[in-house]
């Protein structure tokens, strides 16, 4: 019968061309505006790493004097001092960490072969790839005595490989980071990112970094933060050991905990940590104040999705509801005016269920092309936001599952406009219109 | 086969009652054809409507084969409609998007019938009606007579005991009204109950008993033909 109910559908839209394209096109504008916006907002909101977002933790430390106060939610920091950065890398600990910090270079061949330009860099300790499952096409991670060492080498994405090498193999060639001269070890695939999570100090919805280099090198060659460097106190910086002593804020720090013990040791690490530096003048709090935060605890810390984008959201579905409004007003003139005809299908032996369930699945086939439709308009929205601001190249996408969700929110909304004038017309009287028609 | 008791429809707006159907008594054999008449607004089509349980009656019994149509559902009155009772309108009432064969097949698929016994029956009825060769045609395309021996065919796709039929020939010339009557009362001949209800004088005298209705009561009934004991009247 459904199949029965699907070719009768399909006779009432093109016995109705017009009055359908109109609902069809009013449903796929709808559609269309409302996935646009629940497209950016679902991919803001989404897991970036889903198999470990419950694994990682950035760490917050309270190095501040009493009285002192952050701009963050619970006045923590939201960065780590050098000083705390390389202790905690350094720690004789058995869980995996990464110390980062956002630069950048002049990058170039110091030949005539490819235009230098300018790139932004990951300063990054060796965990990290491992940490935040960066997959290697060749090579890999550099040693942990280059890395102690400070040696000039760089992990690099496989579309600067490319650029700078014509290949994607360019394991063992050297290129120049302003005037260092650093050979490539491995070459990742493009780290493709939807929220920066690891740094949203620097903005949430950056690209990622394509070059990386050792930790080590931020002492080693003096190389400065490209992101925020944030100080509570003042001190003098003369000379850039000073930066590295200083009490500022400009590096960020991850750990990788499994499980809830050793949570608890890491914890317990901190505290000492605290406890120790506390005996060296630092950490005046009176009480040690650290805080660990999961990714999508990160995420929502930092309002990553803030007000105005659920604000976007729910007026985007408010859209909806006028566009489904409209729908329900031509389905009540198009169904009503086919009574009669659902008068003679009662009188041959149509329940009133019968009828009601015909109208719902003409209502649910006008959802669905109206959700394609949508689709389009959604795609032709996205465009347009992501033409308008490239900070949305990967936000203003629709994944499977939100190309998957506009058919069936598109059909569920069609049904709810066309209840009320499919309950209307199975409870018409079929005598009413026999003798009329 | 057919029993109303005491059969009353009331319709009720804020200022007026009207009682279409009062104190409505009638029994129906098997196999007989009757013709319904009346002055117009007299309640024919108010019975025929009650009759074929397309409009819910206010008061008193109404027996199917036995089945007490009053305490059915929604859903157990289309069953038995669909089952046992055939329609024929005055405005052949045939659905225009649909061809001849697919009009035939309305009542069938609401019975649940598969596919290939549908065609069969299809076939044979438009063949009973004459219209084999049009089975693709849209109704639009036929005659008014052609039209209602369509109506004809579909009421007949499903076997029903039981024709009802609201001025079938209203809507024709003399002569397809006659051979549309011609095509009922072989249906009748073949074992159909009909109830026919009709203005036309000359028609109405063709069937075996007449009973008119009057102010919304049977208020007479006439035996042309067959016999006596099959007929019951108030």
């Amino acid at each position: 019968m459904f199949s029965h109910y699907i070719d009768l559908s399909w006779r009432s839209f093109k016995r109705t061309p017009l009055v359908s394209l109109l609902m069809v096109i009013a449903i796929g504008v709808g559609i269309g505006i409302t996935m646009t916006s629940l497209s950016v907002y679902h991919m803001m909101s989404m897991d970036p790493i889903p198999e470990k977002s419950d694994k990682l933790f950035a760490v917050q430390l309270q190095s501040m004097d009493e009285g002192e106060s952050w701009w963050s939610p619970d006045s923590m920091p939201y960065q780590l001092t050098y000083r705390d950065t390389e202790n905690l890398l350094n720690a004789d600990l058995p869980f995996k960490r990464a110390a980062l910090m956002k630069t950048g270079f002049s990058v170039h061949l110091n030949s005539d072969k490819v235009k230098p330009f300018l790139e932004q860099t990951r300063v990054a300790s060796r965990d990290a790839f491992d940490m935040f499952n960066l997959p290697f096409i060749n090579g890999g991670v550099w040693s942990k005595e280059q890395e102690s060492s400070a040696a000039p080498v760089a992990v690099i994405s496989q579309s600067i490989s490319k650029k700078l090498f014509g290949t994607s193999n360019s394991v063992g060639e050297t290129f120049y980071l302003d005037d260092l001269s650093v050979r490539v070890v491995g070459v990742i695939e493009d780290w493709k990112l939807h929220i920066k999570y690891f740094d949203l100090n620097n903005g949430s919805f950056n690209k990622p970094e394509h070059i990386f280099i050792p930790f080590s090198l931020i002492k080693a060659n003096e190389i400065d933060t490209w992101g925020n460097t944030n100080g509570w106190k003042h001190e003098p910086v003369k000379v850039f050991n000073d930066k590295l002593q200083s009490e500022k804020f400009w590096l960020q720090f991850w750990v990788e905990l499994n499980n809830a013990s050793e949570k608890r040791v890491f914890e317990a690490y901190l505290e000492n940590y605290i406890a120790e530096e506390k005996k060296a003048g630092r950490f005046t709090r009176e009480k040690a104040e650290y805080k660990l935060r999961d990714v999508n605890q990160w995420i929502s810390y930092w309002e990553v999705v803030n007000e105005d984008n659920k604000i976007m959201v729910a007026l985007s579905f408010m859209f909806l509801a006028v566009c489904l409004a409209n729908i329900l007003g031509l389905l009540l003139a198009k169904f009503l005016r086919r009574a009669p005809e659902v008068g003679v299908r009662r009188a041959l032996g149509a329940s009133k269920k019968q009828v009601f369930f015909q109208h719902i699945v003409e209502v649910g086939m006008l959802g669905l092309f109206g959700g394609v439709i949508g689709i389009i308009v959604a795609q032709v929205g996205l465009f347009g936001i992501r033409q308008s601001l490239s900070y949305y190249d990967a936000l203003a996408n629709m994944d499977i599952s939100m190309l998957m969700t506009a058919p069936l929110i598109a059909i569920s909304a069609c049904i709810i406009a066309g209840l009320y004038p499919a309950w209307l017309v199975c409870n018409t009287t079929p005598a009413t219109y026999l003798k009329t028609q | 086969m057919l029993k109303m008791n005491n059969i009353s429809k009331m319709y009720q707006t804020e200022m007026v009652q009207t009682h279409a159907l009062r104190d409505f008594n009638l029994n129906v054999e098997e196999g007989e054809f009757i013709a319904v008449t009346g002055p117009s607004g007299s309640g024919k089509t108010t019975f025929l409507n009650i009759a074929g349980m397309l409009e819910p009656f206010t008061g008193g019994e109404y027996l199917l084969d036995g089945i007490d149509v009053g305490k059915l559902n929604d859903n157990q009155r289309a069953d038995l409609r669909n089952q046992k009772i055939g329609f024929i309108f005055q405005g052949f009432n045939l659905i225009p998007d649909l061809n001849l064969y697919e009009n035939v097949e309305v009542p069938l698929r609401y019975r649940g019938i598969k596919a290939a016994e549908r065609k069969r029956r299809i076939e044979q009825c438009l063949e009973q009606v004459g219209l084999a060769s049009r089975a693709k045609h849209l109704p639009q395309q036929l005659s008014g007579g052609q039209q209602q021996r369509v109506a004809i065919a579909r009421a007949l796709a499903g076997e029903p005991r039981f024709l009802l039929a609201d001025e079938p020939t209203g809507n024709l010339d003399s002569l397809m009204a006659r051979q549309v009557m011609e095509l009922l009362e072989q249906i009748n001949r073949d074992g159909a109950t009909i109830i026919m209800v009709t203005h036309d004088a000359e028609l109405a005298r063709r069937a075996p008993r007449n009973i008119q209705v009057v102010d919304g009561q049977l208020a007479d009934f006439t035996l042309y033909q067959g016999n006596p004991n099959m007929v019951v009247g108030a």
